[in-house]
């Protein structure tokens, strides 16, 4: 048993580090970007891969490696920025819903159950089309039903542990509820919600990406894969590495983080 | 010598590497009751799966003869045979021995027609009377899920008891009951060996139980049995430091 | 006990109802008690007598319907727990589960108290623990550590009053025997009273000086613990006694 435990660790500690690589070169991709992803170049236009161009270039004849790689700023830095935000708004609305219950806990909660309904890309595409493109309206519009999910967990968590005699103890020794909200409830629940978390962030850049590409995200020139994938699909018979390099992309950025959401949830699990 | 209905000879069982008993001996007559008295962690209630073949328990040694028969790592298919009519089992958590979702009456009818035997509602309900479970024509239209931990508990020893096995085991069948309740259980186990002349191996951390109802009580601690004798040694002469710590350490009624 | 002094702590006509699945329970009906200082007083009662919910009554955590509750003579009827806690302090039943498990025990121990390090050290080692396991979480600790632990943090906190709730009975037999022993010492050293519940007539005929015998919400019966156990009034009484399996001089 304990070796099973010992291979999901190993496990887990691979799929962070592929995570950390891709983080890395988010961060660094202007450094890293062998030319300019803005410069458009007449002589250039739909050039396959070749040394000086690996992944090709597009219809305006800039360098989809260096597109991709910004681009890959936008994604992972906008996802982060979203999945961030909602798990602090979630986690802040879930706490104070499970712990007080009353009124507000209700409404708040069918407000949930109400974004539950309907499919979350269904919502965001209405709403971001309601705000009308760009990246913050793209976020908006996913945010609005992505805090519910850390709220119900933040919220059953904290229903879980709230009647626990050390939140008890707690009271007697003289703490107020807010006391006990962060010193005792907000530690003990952060673990699962911030597993979710990760489970979340191949699922958000599914959202920004999809968004993008159905024109109600990212707005060109600014480098993103969706609206990269969205501009090239026209030629593709052409220029097939146009689409091809920032599919590829997005694809093992959402496995790599779901992947490590599994292993990390796997690793909780095991015993 | 005439062989004993259950004879356990220098058992040593493990899980995973950790050896969890070692050396147990033990022998049960027909119609005689044997406590096994130890605290948290002492492999009391390992000793009972033991007998009962749970998954993942390896025997390493030793063997366990049942009615002359070695069951020791009998295939699941023989000893679910065993099980029921020869051994019955009155498990520590009741509600796992009991599909949640399903009545009473229906389970227990599947139970004893799969191994040939009638369903007798009467002599049911007879039984969980005397165990202080007034409405028991009713308890056995309830699903366990809708019962309590206490009623669940009642019931399942009315469930092992129906078969009148030729042993019951008992794995701290009444530490989730109320005194009340607990005593009636003590009693009704006391009745049942007096009248069907059924063997009952009790694994239990209260000693009072033990001096209550036990022929013979055994004492474990780590995994082993420590001292071992009629319930008159035990409780006027114990030998064992241990032993004596226990018989002192119980809470007494102060008379 | 002396009963001339005026009570410690004490309830007088505490209702209580609840309204589950339609049904009305009432765990609580006209329910007095009193506690004087030094003493032990045990409720004794079964699943269902109502022992837990006069618990939560009287430190606070729940409202009486009716009824009411005198500190020092002073009333505090609907004071809250965060309130309470300054006079009286609850060990559980869940040794474990009464202590967060992130925090390391000195936090916990200093959470409502400003004593100093010494004043711990003391306090842990009256309580017969090593001052090193103060910087271990619960679950490295043993059931009965834990147990101690949170009789330190009560004594920590100043409190005169005890609620002891089973606090035994997920304990093996050698271990409870310690923890029994050392209450009883430190009821006279630390001055304290305790309200002490078990369903355990033997262990309640030990270390208490009176007893209160709970069923259904309703006192049955309630006297010195000599007088209950050896001439009982009440039929109930008389049955939970002769039900009791304690191990006898043989």
């Amino acid at each position: 048993m304990k070796k099973r435990k010992k291979q999901l660790r190993n496990r887990m500690i691979i799929a962070a580090a592929f995570a950390l690589l891709l983080v890395l070169i988010a961060i660094l991709a202007p450094v890293i970007a062998p030319n300019d992803p803005y410069k458009t170049s007449a002589a250039l236009i739909r050039k396959a891969p070749s040394a000086a161009y690996l992944f090709g270039t597009d219809n305006l004849g800039r360098c989809v490696l260096s597109r991709v790689l910004i681009g890959a700023r936008t994604t992972i830095a906008s996802t982060f920025f979203l999945v961030a935000i909602s798990f602090a708004v979630g986690i802040l609305i879930g706490m104070m819903c499970g712990y007080f219950g009353g009124i507000i806990d209700g409404l708040l909660m069918r407000l949930a159950d109400l974004m539950l309904a309907f499919p979350q890309m269904v919502v965001a595409i209405a709403v971001a089309g309601i705000l009308g493109g760009g990246l913050g309206g793209a976020m908006l519009a996913l945010g609005i039903t992505m805090w519910t999910s850390f709220a119900r967990l933040a919220r059953s968590h904290t229903l879980a542990i709230k009647n626990e005699p050390y939140i008890m103890a707690a009271k007697l020794q003289g703490k107020n509820s807010f006391q006990i909200l962060f010193t005792h409830i907000f530690p003990n629940i952060l673990e699962p919600v911030l597993v979710n978390a990760l489970t979340q962030i191949g699922t958000t850049m599914i959202g920004i990406s999809g968004l993008s590409f159905l024109g109600l995200g990212v707005v060109a020139p600014q480098a993103e894969w969706g609206s990269m994938i969205s501009e090239a699909r026209a030629y593709i018979q052409i220029a097939p590495w146009a689409v091809l390099f920032p599919a590829a992309a997005t694809v093992l950025t959402i496995t790599v983080f779901n992947y490590l959401g599994d292993a990390v949830m796997e690793y909780r699990d095991a015993d | 010598m005439r062989e004993k209905l259950l004879q356990i000879t220098s058992l040593n069982a493990s899980y995973g590497d950790a050896d969890v008993l070692t050396g147990i001996d033990l022998g049960i007559d027909a119609g005689e009751i044997v406590c096994i008295v130890g605290e948290s962690g002492s492999g009391k209630s390992t000793l009972i799966k033991a007998i009962h073949g749970m998954s993942g328990l390896r025997i390493t040694n030793g063997s366990i003869r049942f009615d002359g028969r070695d069951i020791t790592n009998l295939p699941a298919a023989e000893r679910r045979k065993i099980m029921g009519p020869g051994i019955g089992l009155i498990p520590q958590d009741p509600g796992t021995s009991f599909n949640p979702i399903r009545r009473f009456d229906v389970q227990f009818k599947e139970a004893l027609q799969s191994h040939g035997l009638p369903y007798d509602e009467n002599a049911i309900v007879g039984m969980l009377r005397t165990i202080e479970l007034e409405d028991a024509k009713a308890v056995l239209r309830n699903r366990p899920y809708e019962m309590s931990g206490g009623m669940n508990q009642r019931i399942a020893i009315a469930a092992a008891m129906m078969f009148r096995p030729r042993l019951l085991m008992c794995d701290e069948a009444t530490s989730a009951l109320d005194v009340t309740t607990a005593g009636a259980v003590v009693g009704e186990l006391v009745r049942i060996r007096k009248e069907q002349g059924t063997a009952i191996l009790m694994v239990t951390h209260h000693l009072g139980i033990a001096q209550r109802m036990a022929d013979h009580v055994g004492i474990m601690r780590k995994g082993a049995m420590i001292e071992y004798g009629t319930v008159r040694d035990i409780f006027e002469n114990p030998q064992n430091e241990y032993t004596k710590r226990l018989i002192t350490d119980v809470p007494k009624l102060k008379k | 006990m002396e009963q001339t002094a005026a009570p410690l702590l004490c309830g007088k006509g505490l209702n209580k109802t609840y309204k589950s699945n339609g049904r009305v329970v009432r765990p609580l009906q006209d329910v007095d008690f009193a506690l004087y200082p030094g003493e032990v007083l045990g409720i004794v009662g079964e699943s269902g007598s109502g022992k837990s919910t006069l618990f939560k009554v009287v430190c606070g955590m729940e409202k009486p319907d009716s009824g009411h509750l005198y500190y020092q003579g002073k009333e505090y009827t609907g004071d809250g727990p965060e309130k309470t806690g300054r006079f009286l302090q609850m060990i559980f039943q869940d040794a474990y589960g009464s202590f967060d498990p992130r925090m390391t025990m000195e936090r916990s121990l200093r959470e409502g108290s400003d004593a100093n390090r010494d004043e711990i050290v003391r306090i842990i080692g009256e309580v017969g623990l090593d001052s090193e396991l103060l910087g271990r979480r619960p679950r490295n600790l043993s059931g009965g550590q834990c147990q101690r632990m949170s009789i330190a943090r009560a004594l920590l906190s100043h409190a005169t009053v005890l609620l002891c709730d089973e606090i035994t009975s997920a304990l093996d037999v050698t271990t409870q025997a310690q923890v029994v022993r050392l209450l009883n010492g430190l009821r006279e050293i630390e001055n304290v009273s305790i309200l002490f519940v078990s369903h355990d007539l033997a262990l309640v005929s030990m270390i208490c000086d009176r007893v209160m015998v709970l069923k259904g919400g309703v006192v049955m019966e309630s006297g010195p613990t000599d007088e209950v156990i050896h001439n009982p009034q009440n039929d109930y009484t008389r049955k939970l006694l002769n039900s009791v399996i304690a191990v006898e001089k043989m």
